[in-house]
């Protein structure tokens, strides 16, 4: 009887854990990480009443993982980058020191880019797939969630570019856009930031 | 003392509108000329704005009382006597100021030139208003 009921509890056991484990397995398996490299780049374009500007990071400078899993809630994509506001360059020397007077670089010397999620999980392959995901986005700390549009690709080298662009406000982030000459030369609220991971994919 | 506070809030207002009327044209139709002053030595956040718009009233009133005190001294038609009191400011205290603002500021040529100007315009203006209305 002993014998039986043990038998019958295993049976019982693996005919449940049959429903669950692959599940949580295939979302183990699904998991994968991607080194980002330092030649990505981060590029922020906008406009004043008299020209525009672009300002950009360059080098990234540091080597951090994004995590991409599918779990029943859709795709994730964690992982973060904190950029040094001190790295922008606009190429005109006054023109950068404004930008990150503005950006408020002495008390918040680091923008952060979290990554949440994806839309779907993305082929990779040289054809782009343009898919979409939600980010958090801290300047000068305030923070604040978008949802940016993605382009993936992988390249012959098996190097996977994601390119996210998405429209921000100065305002978004309690900035005030510079304005100078009593308003006369004023900052358009819009930028327009485009972000270029270049990442290599972890076995 | 009226005779000063009266032209020079005649002479304020002129400048108003003639001086922030032409900055504002200047930037419209030659905006490449205001490029550089998308720099942090320059007040920003709009703090200053109501500072920036009284200028003309501010130098409209010390103007005055510079006027006079020594129009005894400039002579002939209105517009000769306004045209030299505008040289005689400029050259005594744009010209000292615009020097030390170059030497010491990370600002151009082009753009201390145009300062100077403008301050000699508006001294020029401000002359021949005083000249008319405080003989």
């Amino acid at each position: 009887m002993l014998y039986k009921n043990i038998l019958w509890s295993c049976l019982l056991f693996f005919s449940l854990s049959s429903f669950v484990l692959p599940r949580y397995l295939r979302s183990v398996a699904a998991n994968k990480r991607w080194v980002i490299s330092e030649n990505s780049s981060l590029l922020v374009n906008g406009s004043t009443n008299i020209n525009k500007f672009s300002c950009g990071i360059l080098a990234y400078d540091q080597t951090d993982t994004l995590t991409i899993g599918k779990t029943d809630k859709g795709v994730t994509l964690s992982g973060s980058i904190a950029l040094g506001v001190q790295s922008f360059d606009c190429h005109n020397s006054m023109m950068t020191r404004d930008l990150r007077k503005t950006l408020k670089e002495k008390e918040f010397p680091k923008l952060h880019i979290t990554f949440l999620s994806l839309s779907r999980l993305p082929e990779l392959t040289a054809q782009p797939q343009l898919i979409k995901g939600m980010v958090n986005i801290e300047i000068a700390g305030a923070r604040k969630r978008y949802e940016v549009d993605y382009q993936i690709t992988v390249d012959v080298q098996k190097v996977i570019h994601l390119v996210g662009t998405r429209d921000v406000n100065f305002s978004d982030f309690n900035l005030i856009p510079p304005r100078k000459l009593g308003g006369m030369i004023k900052t358009n609220d819009k930028l327009s930031v485009e972000f270029h991971l270049n990442m290599t994919a972890l076995d | 003392m009226r005779k000063i506070l009266t032209s020079g809030l005649i002479a304020g207002c002129i400048l108003f509108v003639l001086s922030y009327g032409g900055l504002f044209l200047a930037v419209r139709f030659f905006p490449a000329l205001f490029t550089q002053y998308n720099n942090p030595l320059f007040n920003s956040d709009g703090s200053r704005d109501v500072l920036f718009y009284l200028h003309a009233f501010i130098i409209s009133l010390a103007l005055s009382w510079f006027w006079d005190r020594f129009k005894s001294l400039f002579k002939g038609a209105f517009i000769l006597r306004g045209l030299e009191f505008g040289l005689v400011y400029s050259i005594i205290a744009l010209l000292p100021v615009m020097w030390i603002s170059f030497s010491s500021l990370d600002i151009s040529i082009a753009m201390v030139s145009s300062w100077f100007l403008y301050g000699l315009m508006q001294a020029i203006i401000a002359g021949v208003v005083f000249a008319k209305v405080n003989p």
